[in-house]
Parts: structure tokens; sequence; C-alpha cells
């Protein structure tokens, strides 16, 4: 396991950051490679039930992310955004819980992180964003929703509701789409009719941008934008990053079945990590020994993190019966009574 | 230095078995937690199993081309720490009971 | 037990025939070979041949006109369904998983289940939607959801839950060859259970039950995995000395309420189990049937063995939701000692 490096002898990106941010990006990015193969590993060790891999993904996640208000912004999942999560500083172990299957949601805080709990259900969380944005503006507070989804998800029928819902609410709020390509083995060509996700944002009355998905710079950029645009009264906008699932849908898929490997292999040289190694070094922002140290330090991160999520103490079965209800009712007391009952004989 | 014995998991949401493709390590190779081990196939998918842990193998369970259970015995280790082995395996569907019945009265 | 049953079968011996995945991929095969209106459709079901690889095969032998992958929208498969089906066509989409029917319950319950009736019975509906169900094998939220109750509660919709390969097979083709909507629901967790190598036609009607254990101290009702769980219980009761009788439901609309009275009549003691929350689950509608057919039989009031009244938990705080062996036992002591 070790930092990809670039394919491409030419490195390229679009806009600017400065170099301490760029620095933070790369190594981020690294962390959640690392997490992500450690996860992965943990899968295939029976550790995790199953996994769902962001690999090739990165840029998008923590460039967006990065974009965040932490005081004030609210971040909306999907069941892919562990470094979302990572860049927000979402307590990484409970966030793994959810794939170590100790709670579905996650084990973190959603509140206090600002980030919600992983959500399943495709499209779902996506109506989520623009209530909680709407909440903000009744409020008059500042802060934004980011929803994330994917290609796939763009066909739901609740992510449209949602769309139009933000438009005519003038809602603060991100429609942010990774567009992987591939919706488990359904390509983007049977998936999105008129091949473009951003497009559809025209239909309802806001902007819609595209952006290269692999380059870090380009979806901070854009997603900054976007929230400067929705702090200030001005609406909801879509930001389709065009990314690529480089792994499985998830450990239980076999891309083999309906992948092309050239395909994986054109994807691979674009990898967003190796591509912003190459314009730290193209730029002088890094050295040797900062890549070094940073790969040294997100190898020990993965490693905490996977070794903590790895022991874990699984869930009581009270807890089967604790969240169900602010207020619970005697009904369910009498069922965990009988439950414990049993679970005592 | 103790032994550990690593079981087949269950590789994708309710599998109940797999089957040997090809080992990549033999007994008495020193392998690092992480490092392929052996390559299997599932009615779903090939994958790689990578070590759950540090040490020297001691015995592989299965040949080649066998099918083994869910919860069958993979990879012996001898383990550098008790504690090397992560994870648990469902351990099969042998049921376990308490209850004991009283029959009526005929 | 009565006409409406199949024979009895002996509990299978570990048997290498297909498995409960091979078996429905076997009846859909056979369904799309007999009948040029059938179409199979879903997510994932074309190419890669399903996630559990039910449909695996299907779309290079029958074409990617008859077998066909969907854009990801589970309202939008089953309202194209009811479109296909008002126009001649017998659709057999897929749900890849149980919770993802809820995203389509409005095309459910409010088109698929009431077209035929608000037609006056003359737009078709021949539609099977297939749906991976029930939980028992550790997979993410929104994946071992038991919704059978809430089907069986909507007028217009038949639903059936098979427990083994050769039943898999029958009740397939039983559900795609019958004229109304069918939600027919595939329990994962014995998707990779091998039964017998035989499969044949089904000769029963809809809506029949079966003994798949006979006995006769008590009956224990179940359907879909609780099946195998109550012959696990089954076979411990008979260490004690206790000779349990193990109904599988098989149609969880219609219920063979006839076949359920024939048993609990003879055994007079009856235990239903099942994966979903107890509330208003499909347990209360089995103990009320059997109660009021054979309330004078009775020994002890019918027991019910369920899940909680709590959303479906993850991994390790599943084999504590579900169904115990020893939960099963109790009630069965219940009924007993009465």
């Amino acid at each position: 396991m070790s930092a990809p490096r670039p394919a491409d002898p030419h490195p390229e990106t679009t806009g600017t950051a400065s170099p301490a941010l760029l620095r933070d990006f790369y190594r981020t990015m690294l962390t959640a490679r690392l997490l992500d193969e450690e996860a992965v590993a943990l899968q295939r060790q029976g550790v995790f039930p199953a996994y769902v891999s962001l690999r090739g993904q990165e840029a998008a996640q923590v460039g967006s992310a990065a974009a965040l208000d932490r005081d004030h912004d609210f971040a909306f999942p999907t069941y892919r955004e562990m470094a979302v999560a990572l860049a927000l500083d979402v307590d990484m172990v409970g966030y793994l819980a959810s794939h170590r299957a100790l709670w579905h949601g996650g084990l973190y805080d959603p509140m206090r992180s600002r980030f919600a709990p992983i959500n399943a259900v495709v499209g779902g969380p996506v109506p989520h964003a623009v209530g909680w944005a709407l909440g903000e503006r009744l409020r008059g507070d500042p802060g934004c929703a980011i929803a994330y989804f994917g290609d796939g998800a763009s066909s739901e029928g609740d992510v449209h509701e949602a769309m139009n819902f933000a438009a005519v609410f003038a809602a603060p709020v991100v429609f942010f789409c990774q567009n992987n390509q591939w919706a488990l083995s359904v390509p983007n060509d049977r998936q999105v009719a008129g091949g473009s996700i951003a497009a559809r944002a025209a239909g309802y009355g806001m902007p819609g941008v595209t952006v290269d998905g692999n380059d870090v710079v380009a979806v901070h950029a854009a997603v900054r934008e976007a929230l400067e645009r929705a702090r200030s009264g001005a609406g909801p906008s879509v930001i389709e990053a065009r990314t690529y699932r480089l792994g499985p849908h998830s450990t239980s898929d076999d891309p083999g079945r309906y992948r092309d490997p050239d395909e994986e292999r054109r994807w691979r040289e674009r990898d967003p990590i190796a591509r912003l190694r190459a314009v730290l070094e193209r730029d002088g922002h890094a050295d040797t020994a900062f890549f070094e140290e940073a790969e040294r330090e997100a190898g020990e991160q993965a490693i905490r993190i996977r070794d903590g999520v790895s022991s874990a103490p699984p869930p009581g079965g009270e807890e089967m019966f604790t969240h169900v209800y602010r207020e619970p009712t005697e009904a369910l007391r009498a069922q965990q009574r009988a439950w414990r009952e049993e679970a005592e004989l | 230095m103790a032994e550990q014995t690593f079981a087949l998991p269950d590789l994708g949401e309710g599998l109940v078995e797999a089957t040997v493709l090809e080992w990549l390590v033999r007994p008495g190779e020193r392998v690092e937690r992480n490092q392929p081990l052996v390559e299997l196939e599932t009615t779903k998918s090939a994958v790689e199993i990578p070590s759950p842990c540090s040490g020297t193998v001691v015995r592989l369970h299965a040949s080649e081309e066998e099918t083994l259970r869910v919860g069958a015995a993979l990879v012996t280790f001898e383990v550098d720490s008790a504690a090397g082995i992560v994870g648990t395996v469902p351990g099969g569907e042998r049921p376990t009971r308490r209850v004991r019945l009283r029959p009526p009265a005929e | 037990m009565t006409e409406l049953s199949i024979a009895e079968e002996p509990v299978p011996a570990p048997a290498r025939g297909p498995s409960m995945q091979q078996a429905i991929n076997l009846a859909l095969e056979k369904v799309l070979e007999e009948d040029p209106t059938t179409l199979v459709f879903g997510e994932d079901v074309g190419r890669l041949g399903g996630v559990f690889r039910v449909t695996d095969g299907l779309q290079r032998r029958f074409g990617a006109e008859r077998v066909f992958d969907t854009p990801l929208a589970e309202s939008g498969i089953v309202g194209l369904a009811v479109g296909l089906a008002m126009n001649g066509w017998r659709p057999i989409p897929e749900l890849q998983f149980d919770g993802f029917a809820y995203p389509a319950l409005d095309q459910i319950v409010n088109q698929m289940a009431r077209m035929h009736y608000r037609s006056r019975g003359t737009a078709p509906m021949p539609i099977t939607l297939r749906l991976p169900s029930f939980g028992g094998i550790q997979a993410p939220e929104h994946h071992g959801e038991s919704l059978e109750a809430l089907f069986a509660h909507v007028p217009g919709l038949k639903v059936c839950a098979p427990s083994d390969p050769a039943d898999a097979y029958r009740l397939l083709l039983q559900s795609v060859r019958a004229d109304d909507p069918v939600i027919y629901m595939e329990p994962k967790a014995r998707y990779w259970d091998r039964g017998p190598a035989e499969l044949a036609e089904p000769t029963e009607p809809i809506g029949s039950s079966r003994v798949v254990r006979p006995g006769r101290h008590a009956t224990l009702v179940a359907w879909g995995a609780m099946v195998h769980r109550c012959l696990q219980v089954a076979d411990l009761a008979a260490e004690d000395g206790v000779d349990l009788e193990v109904v599988d439901l098989r149609w969880l609309k219609p219920i063979d309420a006839d076949g359920l009275a024939a048993s609990v009549a003879r055994t007079r003691r009856a235990v239903v189990v099942h994966e979903a929350p107890l509330t208003a689950g499909l347990g209360a509608e089995v103990a009320a049937l059997i109660t009021e057919r054979t309330f004078g039989d009775l020994l002890a009031p019918v027991q019910r063995v369920t899940g909680f009244d709590v959303p479906y938990p993850a991994g390790p705080l599943e084999p504590q939701y579900l169904p115990t062996l020893d939960r099963v036992l109790l009630a069965v002591q219940r009924t007993l000692e009465a």
C-alpha cells in the first residue's frame, strides 16, 4: 500500500488554490485512499459484512467537503462519502462502524458532525438537504446544505422533486452529483438520458455546471462558488463532478461481469491523487520529504482507525429498543422485557 | 507465539461457500498483514483474501479447486501476538438451545 | 392435510440440486421461453444478471429487449410494469431489495393493485413483482425488511414466499402464469441452499399451504426462511418427545385458512413464527384465522414469535432480533402448558 504515482506526466488542473490548501487536500485524499484499502481488506477478512469503496472519487469528495463552512453548513451523504466524512473530521471509527454493521447509520454524532447519518436509500437524503436548507433560510441563519448523490440516484423521483422544491423555495442548497459513470452495473448511457445531470438544472431554473471530478482544485472552486451563491440568497445549484468508481460497486460486486478493463485502466491513469501529486511537484509546492511524511501519517491514521473499528464493542441487544422513540410506548417496553427474559434464560 | 486459524468469512451478503482458485502462500512462509493469501471464487465474484495477521503460515486447510463452507478453517498461522487475527466469522447454523420441552400428557 | 395442499414432503436430505437462486433462474427461463409476452426488467438484472445472479444469462439468451436493465428508480420500474401490462405484456419486474419497495409503494398500492378494479376488469395486470426479502444475511440497512403484512393488506395483490428451491420454482411459474399482480418474496437467507435435483410444475392452486413436517402436539406456521427455523425447532422438540407439525404457508395472500384449520384441529395448538415486527404483522392474521375456525379445538391461545417492533437492526443484533430457537421453543412450551 503506497501513494499512487502519476502515470500521466502532464499534470493538469484548473483554477488555483494556496499551496497549503493543496497539501491539505493531498494528505486527506491519501488518508482516505489508505483507509479505503484497509476497509476493503477488513471485508475480505470477515470483519465487515460489506463495504463500498470510494476509490477514485477522493478529489470530488475532499474538494467539495473542504469548501463547506464547518460551523454553519450541513452535509447529507449517501453510503460512499467516506472521504467527505474524513475531510469534515467526523469520528471515523464511528463512521466505519456502519460498515462493520454495528449500527446502520454509523456511531458518530451526525448533528454535531454536521454530517447526516449514512444513508443507503439511493436519492433518499437529497430532499432532506432541501428541507434543512429551507430551515436555515426561514430562520435567517447563514448555513447551506450540500446533498451528495450519484449518477444512479439522479434517476430517482426524489432527486427531481428535491431540485424543483429547492428552486421554488430558493433554498440554500448545493446538489453535488458524483457521476462515477456506473450505477452498479449500469453505465451512464443507460442511466442518464441526455447525458448530463448538470443540464437538468436548467429545467429547474438554476445553474448547473460540470467539473472534472478528479481535479480537486476545480471541484473545490465550483462548490465554493455554489455555496457563495446559495449563502447570498440566490438559491440552489447543481454541480456534476465527472469521476470514476475505480472499484466494484461494493465488496459483493464483480465489475468483471460488465465493465471493460481498458476503461478501468484509462481512469486509473487519471487517478486524482497522482494528479494532485504531479501538480504539487510541478509547482514546487511539496518535496520528497513532504510526500514521505504524508504517506507515513496517512498510513498511521488509517491503521489507527482500522484497529479502532475492528476492536469496537458490538452494541448490546438493549440498543435495539433504545432509540425507536423519544417517548417509548408501554408495548415496546413489554417487548424489551420479554427479550431480556429470554436473553437471560 | 501462538497458533491461530482463520476461517472462511461470508464474502458477500449471505454466501455459504467459496472455492479455492489459487494459493498465494505456502506453509512455512512468513506473511505480513494484508499480504494476499489466496484467490477464492464465489457465486458472485473472484476475490483475493488479504492476510488477517502477520505471522508464519502453518497449514493450508484446502487444496486448489476445493469448495469450502463459510466458517470452515482456511489457514492456520503461527502469529506474533495472540491478538493478531481480527474479526469474527458466522459460525454456520449449528442450532443451539437452552429451553427443554415437557411433552403434554396424552 | 386438505385437498388444497400438495403432497407432504419429507425433510430433504442434504442435496446438490439447484440452489434457490438457480431454481428461480430456471423458472424465469421457462416462462420467458413459453410466453413471448413475458419481460424481465429491473436494476442490474440484465448485463450483470442480478446482484444475486437470479437473472444470470437470461439477457444473453432472450435478448436485451425482453431482459433489460432500467434506470435506478423503483417507482418507475413498477409504473413501467403497469403500463406494459395494460398493453398486453406480462411483466416480471425486480426490485433489488425489500427496502427499495418502499419508494415504489405508490405505484404498487395506488396503481398496480387496483388498476384492474378501477378499469372494471378491462385492464389486465398480470405482473409478478420479484422482491428479494427478509433478513438473516447481515446486510446493510433496508436489505432485511419483511413487507408481507403491508402487501397482504392491499386489496388486489396476491403475495407468496417460497422456502426452498423446488417450491421457489413452482411458485414462480404459478405467479407468472396468474393473471393478477403477485408479489413474489424471495428469502435471501436461503438463496444459496440447495434442494433436490428435480424441479416440477405446480399442481396445487394458488393459496395452498403445505405440511413440510407432520406432527401431533402443536402446529408451527411459517413462511420464507422461518420455515427452516421451524424445522430446526421441530428436530429439537423431538429430542424431548414433543412432536411438532410444520406448515409452510407459501401463500400469504390468499392464506390457506382451510389448511391451517385442518392442521390445528388435529394438533390443537399453534405457534406462528415470522421475521417481521409483532404489531399488525401477518401472524395476527394467521392467529385470527385459526381462532375463528378452530376455537373449540384449541387447548391454548395461538402464540406469535416474531421480530420486535423496532427497525431491522444491524449485524450483531440481527440474531437477537430474529426469532431464536429458544424463543420458538418457549412459545411451544406455553401452548403445551396451557
